[in-house]
């Protein structure tokens, strides 16, 4: 398989996850071994530690485990984490054995559903559930016996992904395991409450799908703007429903609703009737993070390139859609610039095109002018005679606005 | 032992000048006498075997346009361009081999056999176009020891024949590109700060805005078109070149229209030229800005501005740089030829640096204590494919390993890692080109490159670009843990480009083909 490169910074991330490993259950663990106490009894929290669930004096015959809500330094910030600690015995087939820990999480509010990763180091092979696993290093004996309290990992809550927002009721499962024949050589499970701010991913999925039927009728503003629905416009539109709402995997009956539904839609837009866009925005903006909502841009960018020109209002409702889906504005420029280039505008609005207004001082019209052309000089040696073609007549659009707009 | 040449391939006009015997440039005139030859090259009707080139070619083109090529220099490297005549279809690279070899032979005439030559190019000639220019000299049978830019060239020549020192601006405006080249110069010592160039903006364009007068004068006289076939626009295109000379030395031109409707005799003032050409000035003031801004100067910390190439002869481009600069603009030596003797410079400098003992010792010693230090035209890069930031999607974009402005000779590593588990190869690009975005950017090489198999994915791989004193790029890809390499000493045959046994067959070609 022909793979691309990946550069420094991701990289930088495994490293943040292997520092996670704790150091107590290495090689050493023999010679630490021996100083563990018995378990303290449950303490108060202190600091900014916050003990989650701690176990009543826990039988030393067994593996225990618990968990700690702890707060770490990340990059500049405190993210919440679980220190995950275990006491008891663990019984190996002989002394210095090699063992491994394995940490999976279910949230039983959601009937045990797994909690995912959203790091891939940390995703079980084939699904996106969690599993952490690190090196415990070797086991002094058979027969190894914590009377304290020992954490064997701490886990950043960044890289979890709940089936759901809000109170959380998890069961943590540890697994120490053989790191020669990866069997199990003591289990324990434990279970704790995390109150989750972010959207698990049930409500993502739910609410992606909610912005996918939210989107359509952008896609029919943007497409009726100029007071024209070109079927080849609502041929764009109707594609990316069937690629988006999974109709090929539907029934029939939900494929012919659908259909109808678009149907009743084309109509009413065909009749001149229009929605409140901005509402609309604002309720995708509080359903999807903003990668889909770049996706529901690019989308409307389609539409509008379909018939081979953009009229004038189509572009103005597609910068005010940028805008109230609060998507990046460099980025939706060059969005634009790749899918509706200059050469397909009806109209060579330059101000739009470029950037610059009326109201600009000539200092800052100066300046934008500028990095527009900067921009553009550098990609008229482009091999593809498209883009040459489209830099060539940008860098004519930005002499004339200097010409217009400086003295 | 070796003669030593300098050409200035331009887009309207070429020039070739030699080092004499103390290393001294001078313009070699052609056989017709002329130090410039009109880059124009038309096929004979009569005789198939002869190619005119220069002043026969342009006072032909108005017979048979079909049979006329102009301003091919505009089309180098384009893979899509040809000129086909008799059933041939000649490539931008052999119709520029064809004006290299009328230079070379005038000069042998004179001087006997010439072979190590330094071609001149506009400083924003990427990797493809400076390949092409080589190759055009190659199939003229010359040995092309290196390629110069424009503006350096002019540069050198002014530097070594007139006191000129501190900040220095060249302000290259030829017949059909214009670059602009920032220079810190002490002494005999050039350092080249920064280059931006624009490939589309030269003499050919303020032509065409004269056409379009004369056309627009004919048709509210007459009320129809006066151009009605490609030997007509060939006529009122050297017309025009005719009249934009005329109105450099005075405030009007008059001209005779013979169109289909009737005759009509028009008058252009300067400032009607002026007008029309409004826009093409402003393109070059963003030039400008941009390239004092790359500089990280003030047009106030610029201490001359040198002008380079015929269009800025034109008054208004003149009095527009003593505006903006504060000081006339330097015009002291002929700037029509100053990139020829430069470029001659320069492949002095070459040799000495690379093959001095060719070098007679006349030229040696004129040469000694002149040093340059030139800059990466341009930013070279990879593919890769990190996480996007604001999305937390995977994105392929461009990744710039060596920026441009850098001073030569350079080096620059990065590290990427491998993307999955068991990843056998990695597609490797070299990329030119200022963009992030991998649809800007030109892909001047790709390779695979094979790795061990059974591995964890990001496996580190270092890779190094190194961009020598001669332009050339060279890139090196390392697997850190097996210690496998893969070098790319730059070639651009991937690309569509031209191979070198390609140019070896054309050169051979080429030279049964005669030209006058």
């Amino acid at each position: 398989m022909v793979g691309l490169l990946i550069p420094v910074f991701v990289v930088a991330l495994g490293t943040a996850a292997m520092i996670a490993i704790i150091a107590g259950w290495n090689p050493k663990l023999g010679r630490l071994a021996g100083r563990f106490k018995l378990p303290s009894l449950p303490r108060q929290s202190s600091g900014f530690d916050d003990i989650i669930q701690l176990a009543s004096r826990p039988d030393l015959s067994v593996l225990n485990c618990r968990v700690r809500l702890t707060t770490e330094p990340d990059d500049n910030r405190y993210v919440d984490s679980f220190s995950v600690e275990v006491c008891g015995t663990i019984h190996a087939p002989e002394d210095t054995h090699h063992a491994c820990v394995r940490i999976e999480i279910m949230d039983m509010a959601e009937g045990g559903l797994p909690v995912r990763s959203r790091v891939k180091q940390w995703q079980k092979q084939g699904s996106a559930a969690f599993v952490y696993t690190a090196e415990l290093g070797k086991l002094p004996n058979a027969e190894n016996t914590l009377s304290d309290w020992m954490a064997v990992a701490k886990i950043h809550v960044d890289w979890l992904l709940f089936p759901r927002k809000g109170e959380r009721s998890l069961m943590l499962s540890l697994s120490v395991l053989s790191g020669e024949s990866g069997s199990e050589l003591a289990g324990a499970e434990c279970t704790f409450c995390y109150e989750s701010e972010t959207f698990g991913y049930i409500e993502l999925h739910e609410n992606l799908q909610r912005a996918k039927m939210l989107a359509v009728p952008l896609a029919f503003a943007v497409s009726a703007a100029d007071g024209k629905l070109y079927e080849s416009e609502v041929e764009v539109i109707r594609e990316w429903v069937r690629a988006n709402m999974a109709v090929s995997d539907a029934c029939e009956q939900v494929a012919k609703e659908l259909d109808r539904g678009l149907d009743k839609t084309v109509d009413f837009y065909r009749q001149g009737h229009h929605l409140d866009n901005e509402k609309i925005c604002r309720d995708i903006v509080g359903l999807t993070p903003v990668a889909e909502r770049y996706d529901i841009v690019e989308l409307c960018l389609y539409v509008a390139q379909a018939n081979g020109q953009a009229a004038p209002e189509e572009i103005n409702l597609l910068r005010q859609l940028a805008g109230w889906l609060e998507v990046d504005a460099e980025r939706f420029q060059a969005m634009m610039e790749k899918i509706l280039p200059v050469s397909m505008h009806e109209v060579e609005d330059v101000q739009a095109i470029l950037g610059v207004s009326a109201d600009m001082d000539e200092q800052k019209t100066r300046e934008q002018l500028n990095r527009e052309y900067r921009k553009w000089i550098a990609r008229v040696t482009s091999s593809d005679p498209e883009i040459q073609s489209q830099a060539d007549q940008m860098i004519k659009l930005i002499a004339e606005a200097r010409s217009a707009y400086m003295t | 032992m070796a003669k030593i040449v300098g050409i200035d391939l331009g887009t309207t006009f070429s020039a070739l000048a030699i080092l004499n015997a103390i290393g001294k440039p001078e313009i070699v005139p052609n056989a017709d006498g002329e130090r410039l030859t009109p880059s124009a090259i038309f096929f004979d009707e009569d005789n198939a075997d002869i190619i005119r080139v220069g002043i026969e070619a342009i006072n032909s083109r108005h017979l048979n346009t079909e049979r006329a090529v102009r301003w091919v220099k505009r089309h180098m490297g384009e893979k899509n361009y040809h000129k086909k005549v008799d059933g041939k279809k000649w490539s931008a690279v052999e119709l520029s081999s064809l004006i290299l070899k009328k230079l070379k032979q005038d000069c042998s005439a004179e001087h006997g056999e010439i072979h190590e030559a330094v071609i001149s190019v506009p400083a924003h000639f990427d990797e493809v176009r400076r390949k092409a220019t080589m190759d055009a000299g190659t199939m003229a049978g010359l040995k092309v020891i290196g390629i110069v830019n424009e503006p350096v060239a002019a540069a050198l020549y002014y530097a070594t024949t007139r006191a000129v020192s501190g900040r220095v601006l060249v302000y290259d405006l030829g017949g059909g590109t214009f670059d602009v080249t920032i220079i810190d110069v002490k002494g005999h010592q050039m350092d080249i700060v920064c280059s931006q160039g624009d490939h589309a903006l030269g003499g050919v364009d303020f032509d065409q805005k004269i056409v379009e007068i004369l056309e627009k004068c004919y048709r509210e006289k007459f009320g129809s078109e006066l151009i009605g076939s490609e030997e007509d626009r060939a006529k009122y295109e050297d017309e025009a070149e005719d009249i934009k000379k005329t109105l450099s030395r005075r405030q009007t031109a008059k001209t005779m229209l013979y169109g289909p409707a009737g005759n009509v005799k028009v008058e252009i003032t300067r400032k009607m030229f002026e007008e029309a050409i409004s826009s093409l000035v402003a393109r070059t003031d963003i030039l400008l800005d941009v390239a004092l801004e790359e500089a990280g100067a003030e047009a106030s910390g610029i201490d001359k501005v040198l002008l380079v190439g015929g269009s800025t002869r034109i008054p208004m481009v003149q009095k527009h740089l003593e505006k903006k600069f504060g000081h006339a603009p330097e015009s002291t030596v002929n700037v029509d030829e100053c990139v020829a003797l430069g470029a001659a410079l320069h492949a002095g400098l070459t040799m000495l640096r690379e093959n001095p003992k060719e070098v007679p010792v006349g030229i040696a010693s004129g040469l000694e204590d002149i040093h340059l230090t030139d800059v990466c035209n341009h930013s070279y890069g990879t593919i890769c494919a990190p996480i996007d930031k604001e999305t937390g999607r995977r994105v392929v974009e461009n990744r710039i390993i060596l920026s441009k402005n850098t001073p030569l000779p350079c080096e620059s590593t990065q590290m990427f890692y491998t993307m999955t588990e068991g990843q056998k190869e990695v597609e490797v690009n070299v990329t030119q080109g200022e963009d992030r975005d991998v649809k800007y950017v030109n892909r001047i090489a790709t390779h695979k490159f094979e790795l061990p198999g059974g591995r964890p994915a990001k496996c580190p791989i270092k890779v190094t670009y190194r961009y020598d004193v001669n332009q050339r790029m060279h890139c090196k890809f390392e697997d850190i843990e097996s210690g496998r390499m893969l070098e790319v000493d730059f070639c651009l045959d991937q690309n569509g480009e031209l191979s070198q046994t390609d140019v070896n067959d054309m050169a051979r070609q080429l030279e049964a083909v005669k030209v006058e």
